[in-house]
């Protein structure tokens, strides 16, 4: 038993959609079995593999109401409201069917009684047609007449007419026209993504042409605001994001934003949508690109577009380093590429088909497979190249060849300026003794040791003269020192003082850093240890054992006890960065008082910061080269040296110094001027897509979509419920030397066939999410899933019309903007008319104009544009946004770029904005299309504290009084027309005038007079006036 | 078992669009919501609930079963020995797989029941007699990360997934509009492993995501957005509220049909009332002395974890639906040194967990409320390095307390060294199965489509999820 039940109430709210089979399900009697509920998962799960989309035993087809209410070659297989006479139930009873596998007695009950009460939620005898055998979206497209309408002067075009036919078949028609004040602020806000300014809106009003509206219609789909509005939503449909996912670490994809600027500039030009996706399937094919080629500027845009293939979460960079785990990270960033191009494209889900037939739509594993070796070569688990490397540098013809000319030149003369430095430096040293010296000829081996001199427990051993990891070779004079997973050292068997006697004495190891690698890419610390004395992991040691961790572009770190649980940094010292070519290095100092200084050496000279240790941190030990990943690096004339003057009076030693540093302050500033001279690499970084070769690579088929599970290798295809005869994918025959395999462009080539079934398909994909977007509806309801198991269309015609039309006008998707909002459905009121509301409560066939909440993109955007602060800035690196102490993510204000538009700020999967998550931004994982507009409280509180919203009031508020004659009641007005795009109505101006008098009460002095209107700006932005379109 | 205000009944469609098998078909789910509030239709679970709350307690890292809850004398016995048999224990890291390290402590009968329990957790011993012990769980990954998100959301790789709690507010809405329905309690100082994610609503709608509360610093804010920004005084404020209440009424009139934009009105209302709801269920100060020690609050040991449990419980009375409470980082991940950790880990997490079930018990709450004392996995009977555990998967132990499970009940066993379930195996899916059942839902009902397919939290084809219903009385 429950406790005395609390007030039970509902914080969730979403905006509704409907169709005629929702009605119907839920006029079913709760307990009576339901269709869909109870009868289609039994079929589903029992008997579809054998009589569905794949194979139709006995030609009946059972995933499909028609196909049941049609039966097979026995005829009928239900007779409703008879159990007895149905053949279905009369082998179910018998336990003949399903083959092997009886139904319990409750399945069989359920579906007994089903059948009893009439089979509801099938078809009657008359509504079941031949088409059934093709779905109704796998068809060619074809242009539906344009039918006779009684209400025919509210009709504009033939979407119109379509929509008017259900209209009138309930006795309805459309609303009258909008105002011409609430028309431009809905046409604005869904073309533009930004509110009309009042100019615009008082020209348009004042306009007397009679085509006023469609001119501002093309002006708006002419605006490059247009292509941030719309071009968001590709990249949604497309799964664009900012960063890799699938690892809680979501690393960056940092040149991501090239396809999003490709994408918006698509869209701007108005590029044929079928063209635009020809691009990002196969752009660099297109091309003909081979990596290390220049290329023209226009192609630059072909290969920015094939990043539309890796969208897909791909984790990876950063997986586990085992063979197993890499092969399960890759595979998924391959099924990542299936899914979201059948997704994005044709609005099925051909990822079920991964481990199973698909079990509503005709896709046999088998032909995922054959789509998934489509992709295989630029994704090819066996020859991977991690999301990082997916990069090419682009540059023009020429443009290269100069560059390396003249890098090659400045590199020259930057190492004779050298050469010349090191000889004088040899030659003015300070007097020393050399103490220890390693030029790496013969016999180094034995100067050299896993172990610190006197280490009875040394490190993980490190090979002498190996080339595996952890190893220490001589190649070519110099010191290779290879890293391998673990801590270790490489020290020298010799100990040394390094606590000279006498103030002012030194003791210093240098050594030439030769390269900062070895294979692979640059070490990430060139770290190595002085008085290294006892490898001892426990903690327990003290003193010694000072790592110098070298820093490739900063000062360098200094631990000390390392490794060990009592390992310290002591800080940091230097200036410079270890960059190949130099001689790096430490100086240890008496300065009196049991003080020792530590010194950075970078050629001979002191620099930057230094540290104080005592000799407790510096006892009797060797000097090493410290092993840790991603450490390895090449080094020569390890030398250990220390100071005479103490002992030589004939030297002045202050004189030596003062020429040390004047020699090496020429030197300076001759390299930086030369550095100087030096440009980047020219061309563009792009991430992209392409084979990795032409060679046609192994794709297996997986048996129940297991990796290890690995069955016969297929070969590259299209789906063949969708391939017509002459017209199925043809797979390439490719030279041997060819830089891919052709394979995508051959399924550009199936997909976008002029007439063919797939661009057809493609086609109602596209316009029913617009038509989504618009309306806040599909005609079909699951726009990711046009297949049998998706939505039925709620208006057939009309999709076909948009569909055909959006074709025939060569795939301009501006055109197919252009006919929806210049419609009268779209034109039309959205107030409420009791008849229709009555007929039609939910709207349906659109009698009025559908009232919508705004975006969360366009909330943000059009608060930052009624304030006056919306930067218009357009391309480039995103926007970084960052999470809070308190786990906001908010876009910091203080960093140039975070008032610009949502679609620029960091789309990065963990980390959506908070607050336009709370307006239901995705996070987007797959691929996103249909999202929820839901009203809940945590948006309220979001619109009455949140900073931003806070902020953005007091910036509108700044603006009216800049603005306006700050009447409150023309001040009043002027806001509300900024805000809402019209003016007040009597109350609302009366309400509002009344608040900013007397908010005033709650404020002293200089917040008296802005205050209020900060108050009064923050409600206005917080209304159902300003975040709902009417 | 409703109080609705005006036209909109401000109840889940539970009924509704649970009964959905394939959303596709059947369209969207948020229409059915709508329909059942438009035809004043009550919320109804799939079956009779035993429960109508949850409380996790997540025991982050991996508690180690054979030094809490799954005695192992043989284990014992052959300490120091190679695991017999040649079996190769399956571990994270390869120094895991050392000889079998025995359990140097105690474990004796408890309550009447006599389930045998650990000396490390006295206060757990003495609920025994209200809770039913797993002790056969299986996981499906030894990476944190992995198995956090199985245990979370059912699946190892995807991170869109949504997480338990949300499955449950949106199966059934919640109970009380001035709080979150999904509640979360991480430790103020840091999140534990995968963050967020552990509490994320994936591709459900986002107010089903989990609702972290700030239990830190009593100055911030429990909740994002939840003060009042202080340029703003409170009779401004009020009058501020006035303001857009009198704007969207006018608004209405234009759309007096409209739900959504009644709603939007009557948020800002709700939202004023969170302002003061919330700091109130936060506030511990009227609690007694006596509640403070049994949840260890007067100790600096248990305090925090004590606090996070009392916060629970008054969050639980509130009608939240789902409160997830977390530990920071990982404290039971005892790859060094098993032995000391874990008792330091129990040490501060024992009475208070026992506190909260006591508690709930005695304010006649523990019926309607379902407890689960759970981690990702468990860990190895062998040592990695001298003395530590590695992650284990194949074997380990949980608990589970109220909502009509059995007490006193201990469930399925472990073979003769606590390495691999072996009696009445129960995985990470049979237990969200079972958890939901708990609930009055059914798992392969409680659906949502999403890219197309229609994804349920226990995706029962693939993973064969079962609800376990011997734990239930």
């Amino acid at each position: 038993m429950l406790p005395v039940p609390l007030p039970l109430t509902l914080t969730l709210r979403i905006t509704v959609l409907v169709t005629a089979s929702t009605l119907q399900c839920l006029a079913t009697d709760l307990q009576s079995p339901d269709f869909n509920r109870d009868i289609r998962p039994l079929l589903r799960n029992y008997c579809v593999k054998c009589h569905g989309p794949l194979q139709q035993q006995g030609r009946l087809n059972l995933s499909m109401p028609t196909g049941i209410a049609r039966g097979g070659a026995h005829g009928a297989v239900i007779v409703p409201g008879k159990p007895q006479e149905s053949y279905l139930w009369q082998l179910v009873d018998r336990d003949e069917m399903p083959e092997g596998t009886p139904l319990s007695a409750e399945q069989k009950n359920l579906l007994k009684q089903w059948i009893a009460a009439g089979a509801p939620g099938l078809p009657g005898p008359g509504q079941v047609g031949s088409t059934e055998d093709q779905h109704w979206a796998f068809q060619k497209l074809s242009r539906p007449q344009v039918p006779a309408v009684k209400q025919q002067p509210l009709v504009r075009n033939a979407l119109d007419a379509h929509l008017a036919v259900q209209l009138e078949a309930v006795g309805l028609t459309f609303s009258p026209e909008a105002s011409r004040e609430l028309l431009i602020r809905r046409v604005a806000l869904d073309l533009t993504g930004l509110p009309p300014s009042p100019a615009e809106i008082s020209t348009f009003i004042k306009d007397p042409d009679p085509q006023a509206y469609e001119h501002l219609v093309d002006r708006y789909l002419a605006s490059p605001r247009f292509g941030e509005r719309w071009g968001k939503h590709w990249l949604d449909a497309a799964g664009y994001a900012d960063s890799n996912g699938y690892f809680s670490a979501d690393t960056d994809r940092p040149l991501a934003y090239r396809y999003r600027d490709y994408v918006i500039r698509s869209v701007n030009a108005d590029k044929p949508f079928d063209r635009f996706i020809r691009e990002q399937l196969c752009g660099d094919e297109m091309v003909g690109f081979r990596p290390g080629q220049p290329v023209m500027p226009p192609d630059i845009d072909l290969l920015e577009a094939t990043h539309f293939l890796r969208n897909g979460q791909d984790g990876s960079d950063i997986g586990v380093q085992e063979p197993e785990a890499f092969e399960i990270d890759r595979r998924a960033a391959l099924e990542a590429v299936v899914q979201v191009t059948a997704t994005s494209l044709l609005g099925l889900s051909v990822h079920c088909a991964r481990c199973h037939d698909h079990k509503f739509d005709p896709i046999s594993q088998r032909e995922y497979y054959q789509l998934q070796a489509i992709f295989f070569p630029a994704f090819n688990p066996q020859d991977w190249i991690n999301p990082k490397d997916r990069v090419i540098h682009a540059y023009l013809p020429g443009e290269k060849e100069v560059w390396e000319m003249r890098e090659s030149h400045l590199r020259q003369q930057l190492a004779q300026l050298q050469e010349e430095y090191s000889v004088w430096v040899a030659a003015n040293r300070e007097p020393s003794e050399v103490l220890f010296e390693d030029p790496f000829s013969e016999g180094w081996q034995s100067r050299w040791s896993a172990a610190a001199p006197g280490d009875d427990k040394p490190s993980a051993a490190i090979t002498i003269d190996g080339t595996q990891p952890n190893s220490a070779q001589v190649q070519a004079g110099t010191l290779q020192i290879i890293a391998g997973p673990g801590e270790a050292w490489l020290s020298t068997t010799q100990a040394f003082d390094w606590t000279p006697n006498e103030t002012g004495d030194w003791i210093q190891a240098t050594f030439d850093l030769v390269d900062n690698k070895v294979s692979g890419g640059p070490a990430e610390r060139i770290g190595y240890n002085i008085a290294v004395h006892d490898f001892d992991d426990s903690g327990s040691l003290v003193g010694g054992n000072i790592l110098i961790d070298g820093n490739p572009a900063t000062a360098t770190s200094i631990y000390s006890d390392y490794p060990g649980g009592d390992q310290q940094v002591i800080g940091a010292i230097g200036a410079q960065g270890y960059v190949p070519g130099r001689n790096f290095g430490v100086r240890v100092t008496n300065i009196g008082n049991g003080e020792f200084r530590l010194e950075h050496c970078v050629d001979g000279l002191s620099d930057g910061a230094t540290l104080k240790l005592t000799a407790a941190d510096l006892p009797d030990g060797g000097f090493s080269f410290f092993y840790c990943v991603n450490r390895s690096f090449i080094v020569d004339n390890v030398r250990i040296e220390r100071s005479t003057a103490s002992v030589t009076t004939t030297v002045d030693v202050a004189a030596i110094r003062r020429a040390q540093q004047e020699r090496f302050a020429e030197y300076e500033k001759q390299r930086k001027d030369l550095e100087a001279q030096r440009t980047p690499e020219p061309g563009r970084a792009i991430a992209w897509v392409s084979d990795k070769s032409g060679k046609p690579p192994v794709v297996p088929f997986l048996n129940r979509g297991l990796y290890h599970l690995r069955e016969a290798d297929v070969p590259p295809n299209a789906l063949a419920a969708l391939s017509d005869p002459g017209a199925e994918y043809v797979a390439p025959v490719i030279a041997p030397d060819a830089a891919t395999t052709g394979r995508r462009t051959a399924f550009a080539d199936w997909l976008l066939r002029p007439h063919g079934r797939p661009s057809a398909l493609m086609a109602r994909v596209h316009v029913n999410r617009v038509w989504r977007q618009y309306f806040g509806r599909g005609i079909v309801e699951t726009t990711d899933n046009l297949g049998i198991g998706g939505a039925p269309p709620s208006n057939p015609e009309l999709l076909e019309e948009l569909a055909a039309g959006f074709v025939a006008d060569g795939w301009s998707q501006k055109m197919l903007h252009r006919r929806i909002v210049t419609s009268a459905a779209y034109r039309q009121s959205s107030a409420a008319r009791p008849e229709a509301l009555t007929t039609d409560g939910d709207n349906r066939l659109l009698w009025r104009w559908p009232v919508r909440r705004l975006e969360a993109e366009v909330i943000r955007d059009s608060m930052l544009a009624v304030a006056g602060q919306l930067d218009l800035q357009t391309f480039g690196p995103y926007v970084p946004t960052k999470q809070t102490a308190l786990g906001e993510v908010i876009a910091d204000e203080q960093i140039p770029g975070a008032l610009r538009r949502s679609v620029y700020l960091q789309q990065r999967r963990s980390q959506t904005l908070s607050f336009m998550k709370v307006f239901d931004a995705p996070a987007v994982a797959t691929i996103c299309t249909t999202r929820p507009s839901s009203t809940v409280p945590l948006q309220s509180l979001a619109l009455l504290n949140s900073d931003f919203v806070v902020a953005r009031a007091e910036a509108f508020a700044t603006r009216l009084l800049a603005e306006t004659d700050a009447t409150p009641r023309e001040l009043v007005r002027y806001a509300w027309q900024i805000a809402v795009g019209r003016l007040p109505t009597d109350t609302e101006a009366a309400i509002s005038t009344d608040f900013i008098e007397t908010q005033s009460a709650h404020y002293s002095g200089d917040d008296a007079k802005r205050r209020p209107i900060a108050d009064f700006c923050q409600m206005l932005l917080a209304s159902n006036a300003f975040l709902y379109l009417e | 078992m409703t109080s609705c205000t005006g036209s909109r009944l401000q109840c889940s469609p539970r009924r509704a669009f649970l009964g959905q098998t394939a959303g596709g078909i059947l369209g969207s789910m948020a229409f059915h919501w709508l329909q059942a509030e438009q035809q004043g239709r009550l919320p109804q679970a799939h079956h009779a609930p035993r429960a109508d709350r949850v409380v996790v307690l997540f025991q982050n890292g991996g508690p180690s079963q054979m030094d809490l809850f799954d005695p192992k004398p043989e284990l014992n016995r052959l300490h120091g020995q190679p695991y017999p048999g040649g079996v190769k224990v399956e571990t994270l890291s390869p120094a895991g797989s050392g000889n079998l390290l025995g359990s140097p402590f105690r474990f004796q009968a408890a309550g009447q029941s006599g389930m045998v329990l650990s000396e490390l957790i006295p206060h757990i011993a003495s609920i025994a007699d209200d809770i039913t012990l797993v002790r056969s769980m299986t996981t499906e990954s030894v990476c944190h990360e992995a198995a956090l998100r199985i245990s979370h959301s059912g699946h190892a790789l995807a991170t869109d997934r949504p997480s338990f709690g949300a499955w449950l507010t949106y199966g059934l809405g919640s109970l009380n509009h001035n709080l979150p329905a999904f509640v979360v309690l991480p430790d103020p100082a840091g999140l534990p492993i995968n963050g967020t994610l552990n509490w994320s609503a994936g591709w459900l709608p986002a107010q089903h995501q989990g609702t972290a509360f700030n239990s830190g610093d009593p100055a911030a804010a429990p909740v994002l957005n939840l003060h009042t920004p202080p340029r703003i005084p409170e009779n401004a404020r009020r009058k501020q509220l006035e303001l857009i209440r009198r704007l969207n009424a006018e608004h209405l009139q234009r759309f007096p049909e409209n739900s959504d934009l009644e709603a939007r009105l009557k948020d800002f209302e709700t939202a004023a009332r969170m302002q003061t709801a919330v700091p109130a269920v936060v506030d511990l100060t009227g609690e007694t002395a006596a509640t403070r020690r049994l949840y260890g609050i007067d100790l600096p040991g248990t305090a925090p974890y004590g606090t996070r449990c009392l916060l629970a419980r008054r969050l639980l009375e509130q009608g939240v639906r789902f409160v997830g409470v977390y530990l920071r980082g990982q404290p039971w991940d005892t790859h060094a040194d098993n032995a000391n950790a874990t008792k330091a880990v129990a040490a501060q997490l024992d009475q208070p967990s026992a506190a909260l079930v006591r508690d709930l018990k005695q304010r006649g709450l523990l019926d309607s409320t379902l407890v689960v004392w759970m981690g990702e996995f468990g860990r190895t009977p062998v040592s990695q390095g001298a003395n530590g555990r590695d992650h284990s998967r194949r074997g380990f132990s949980m608990w589970l307390a109220g909502g009509g499970v059995k007490r006193g009940y201990t469930h399925g066993a472990t073979d003769d060294f606590g390495y691999e379930s072996i009696e009445k195996v129960v995985t990470m899916h049979d237990l969200h199965a079972t958890m939901l059942h708990c609930l009055g839902l059914d798992h392969q009902r409680l659906s949502f489509e999403h890219n197309g397919r229609n994804e349920t939290l226990t995706d029962a084809d693939l993973n064969h999820a079962k609800v376990v219903s011997e734990l239930f009385a």
